[in-house]
């Protein structure tokens, strides 16, 4: 056994994840008889999901400070109610109107920040009646009916796919290809200099071979969802904005101060204030964070339905709080990854979609997932606490 | 592209074509319903799949609960599994453009069953039942019982409407004013709370609770010197509510019987209700035959012939107007129920208690 044993061991959670992921996903290959991976399925996973991915990277900070949000789906149904009363009624340009939606995600944010960090009152309370709040408002704004069309060019945000997608090779999307190439190549690169890094710094390390298995399974898997996609559509625009904020949200959950004083505060707050972190500030900003993702998943949910209506984003806080559960984020706080939380989304999109598909109804598709929401934490539970064997 | 990649793509290719030609051993119709807690969609449900079953295809039957994003899902992934027809009842007609635009893309052609879908060029029939006309029919019963031709009056009525954000319940209200407002204009029906505009008798979400309280805030305010002789319900949850607030108001005695009250879909609580003489009339639907022209659309656009259409002009979605298949709504009153609802086995006797 030695070092890979025990590598295994303390990364079991988060292993364990990215394996059911892909035995689920190897699963409804087989029982939809080969749907789940055609290409527009694939498209299709990514467009269905984008905005519970988006609002379970705001949640996930939320989770590592010990929190939740119950706010985000009442939040994303007001921002897009008043994007559609910008936009539809008043003709404001789609630009203007993006922008000043997010600024007012951000202010809900604060609204909420301010009474959990200042007025130190629970997140649960606060967010709750923020959900009151806010369904209550989207329905007001809208007088309990839908407000539509939007422009074309808003809804390309959520529905729509990088320019030049007639640039084709054997009808395939070059952009696509060259994106996954790009992505590949990089993420190899900073693998390797992480090995020197820490060879340098004489960590231990795992075997060489190990660490070039695993840029050749990323790089496989990478290369066959550009491969996917680019014998669709080519790339959807949302992918590419979901990518940027994961990749951001990992920088700065690892490797900035900021993103560091939120995990010294889930993990102990007290400990942390007398280390000079200033608590409550970093507690108002993660939900004023919380916000600005909020609203940027309403005006996702509305591009897309193309539509901005009253029972928009019911349960959406739901779907992000189990995601961020699912991959291996601790209810105490101050464990948690962003790629945890994706892969954990990821997982019950998967489900989603393929029970979809085999023509299993919203009701038992709810059931399931909440069996499979409490298997993970049940999985994270036992592996914690069994003793380790030395 | 590397060499891994493109044996990759060749052995994916060819695994691809080896489904598809099992899939396309069959045509499959995609059958996207609101929701399951509504006893109505449940036999719409059954009664499409039973009938495009019997027809030779397979059938795709899905339910949304009502949650608008699980329906767009429902039918993203309806076109990716290949589905040649879409029959689409749809939970918010506004939010179906963008899913509808990739059915066009994917050359899956749509009928909108019972409730329009708006703004999309992309509705190839609408099959549904004439709203105009159930209006009309509930509006012509008040006429005739009331017989207001022959009588001098003048009588008393009120009126309520359906959801305002129904696109179905300004049909009702305003086929049944076509008959109403002759006599109303003459003076032989009053309207003694002065409510007539739509957006005031509407009620939100066909609540019958919200009727009963609208009915009791009437009868106490404009009805304690007088007897109000009729009432026009777009629906039968709202003519229960009704009659709740009448009877506890006094109504349903020799000396003060009851007004004439109207109803809509034969609901069975309101059928019962007609037969112990409380509620008058209802207006029966026959979803099977909504279901069985549904069908027929479905079998006509897979064979390239032009599909059964009675009416070109009335639905018109924002985008285009939809040629429409109206089925005929039906009076029913304690006089023809038998002959309506239990010859045609929509009820039977036990159901109805008897």
């Amino acid at each position: 056994m030695g070092t890979i044993g025990r590598l295994f061991k303390n990364n079991v959670r988060q292993y364990g994840m990215v394996i059911a992921l892909c035995f689920i996903l190897a699963l409804f290959q087989v029982l939809t008889r080969g749907i789940m991976f055609k290409p527009m399925n694939i498209t299709n996973l990514v467009l269905q999901n984008s905005y519970i991915l988006i609002l379970a990277i705001g949640m996930l900070l939320c989770v590592v400070t010990g929190n939740i949000d119950l706010s985000v789906g009442s939040v994303a149904a007001f921002v897009g109610a008043v994007s559609a009363v910008m936009m539809v009624d008043w003709g404001m340009p789609v630009f203007l109107a993006v922008a000043l939606s997010l600024v007012i995600g951000a202010v809900v944010g604060s609204f909420h920040g301010f009474f959990i960090a200042f007025a130190r009152m629970p997140a649960i309370i606060v967010t709750l009646a923020g959900m009151l709040i806010f369904r209550g408002l989207t329905m007001v704004i809208l007088k309990g009916q839908t407000k539509a069309p939007f422009e074309k060019s808003f809804q390309v945000m959520a529905a729509g796919y990088l320019p030049w997608t007639e640039l084709r090779a054997d009808g395939l999307n070059v952009i696509a290809l060259a994106a996954g190439l790009a992505v590949s190549a990089i993420l190899a690169i900073a693998i390797l200099r992480s090995r020197r890094t820490k060879a340098r710094h004489r960590f231990e390390m795992i075997p060489l071979w190990l660490d070039l298995l695993r840029i050749l399974l990323i790089v496989a898997a990478i290369n066959f969802l550009a491969y996917e996609f680019a014998s669709f559509d080519g790339l959807p625009i949302i992918l590419v904005i979901l990518t940027a904020l994961i990749l951001l949200y990992t920088f700065i959950t690892r490797r900035t101060i900021a993103g560091r004083h939120v995990y010294a505060l889930g993990g102990n707050e007290k400990a942390a204030r007398l280390s000079g972190v200033k608590t409550e500030r970093v507690m108002f900003w993660v939900y004023v964070n919380m916000g600005i993702l909020s609203a940027l998943a309403g005006l996702i949910v509305a591009g897309r339905l193309n539509a901005a209506t009253p029972k928009a984003g019911t349960g959406f806080e739901l779907d992000a709080i189990a995601a961020c559960f699912i991959g291996g984020a601790s209810a105490a706080g101050g464990i948690g990854t962003v790629i945890g939380t994706i892969v954990g989304g990821f997982v019950m999109a998967v489900l989603n979609n393929g029970m979809s598909i085999l023509g299993v109804s919203v009701d038992w598709q709810q059931s399931i997932k909440g069996l499979v929401l409490l298997l993970a934490v049940w999985f994270d539970v036992y592996t914690k606490t069994r003793p380790r064997s030395r | 592209m590397n060499r891994r990649g493109k044996a990759l793509a060749l052995s994916l290719a060819a695994f691809r074509l080896l489904f598809s030609a099992l899939l396309c051993a069959q045509e499959t119709i995609g059958v996207a319903m609101p929701t399951q807690s509504t006893q109505r969609w449940i036999q719409d449900g059954a009664n499409m799949k039973r009938l495009l079953e019997e027809r030779g295809y397979g059938v795709d039957l899905q339910y949304a609960e009502d949650d608008i994003n699980a329906q767009v899902t429902q039918i993203e992934n309806m076109i990716t599994k290949g589905d040649s027809v879409l029959v689409i009842a749809s939970i918010d007609g506004e939010s179906l453009t963008d899913v509808l635009e990739k059915a066009h893309a994917a050359g899956v052609p749509v009928i909108a069953y019972d409730r329009l879908i708006r703004n999309s060029p992309y509705v190839s029939y609408y099959a549904t039942f004439d709203n105009f006309k159930v209006g009309v029919l509930q509006g012509g019963y008040i006429v005739r019982k009331l017989d207001l031709e022959n009588k001098p009056g003048p009588f008393n009525i009120e009126l309520f409407g359906g959801s305002p954000d129904d696109n179905n319940a300004g049909f009702f209200f305003r086929g049944a004013m076509s008959r109403l407002e002759p006599y109303l204009k003459s003076g032989k029906l009053v309207v003694r709370s002065k409510q007539v505009d739509f957006a005031t008798i509407a009620i939100l979400r066909w609540d019958g609770t919200v009727a009963q309280k609208r009915m009791d805030d009437i009868l106490s305010s404009a009805y304690t010197d007088a007897r109000i002789d009729a009432v026009l319900s777009p629906y039968d949850g709202i003519s229960i509510g009704i009659l709740s607030s009448l009877k506890s108001a006094g109504y349903g005695t020799v000396k003060k019987p009851l007004p004439i009250v109207t109803g809509q879909d034969a609901e069975l609580p309101s059928v019962k209700s007609i037969l112990v003489g409380e509620q008058t009339q209802t207006v029966f639907k026959d979803t099977r035959i909504l279901a069985r022209r549904a069908a027929d659309m479905v079998d006509s656009l897979l064979s390239g012939k032009p599909a059964l259409i009675n009416d070109t002009k009335t639905y018109d979605n924002g985008r285009k107007i939809v040629p429409s298949y109206l089925c005929d709504p039906v009076n029913v009153d304690i006089a023809n129920y038998k002959a309506v609802l239990l010859d045609s086995g929509y009820y039977t006797e036990a159901q109805l208690g008897r």
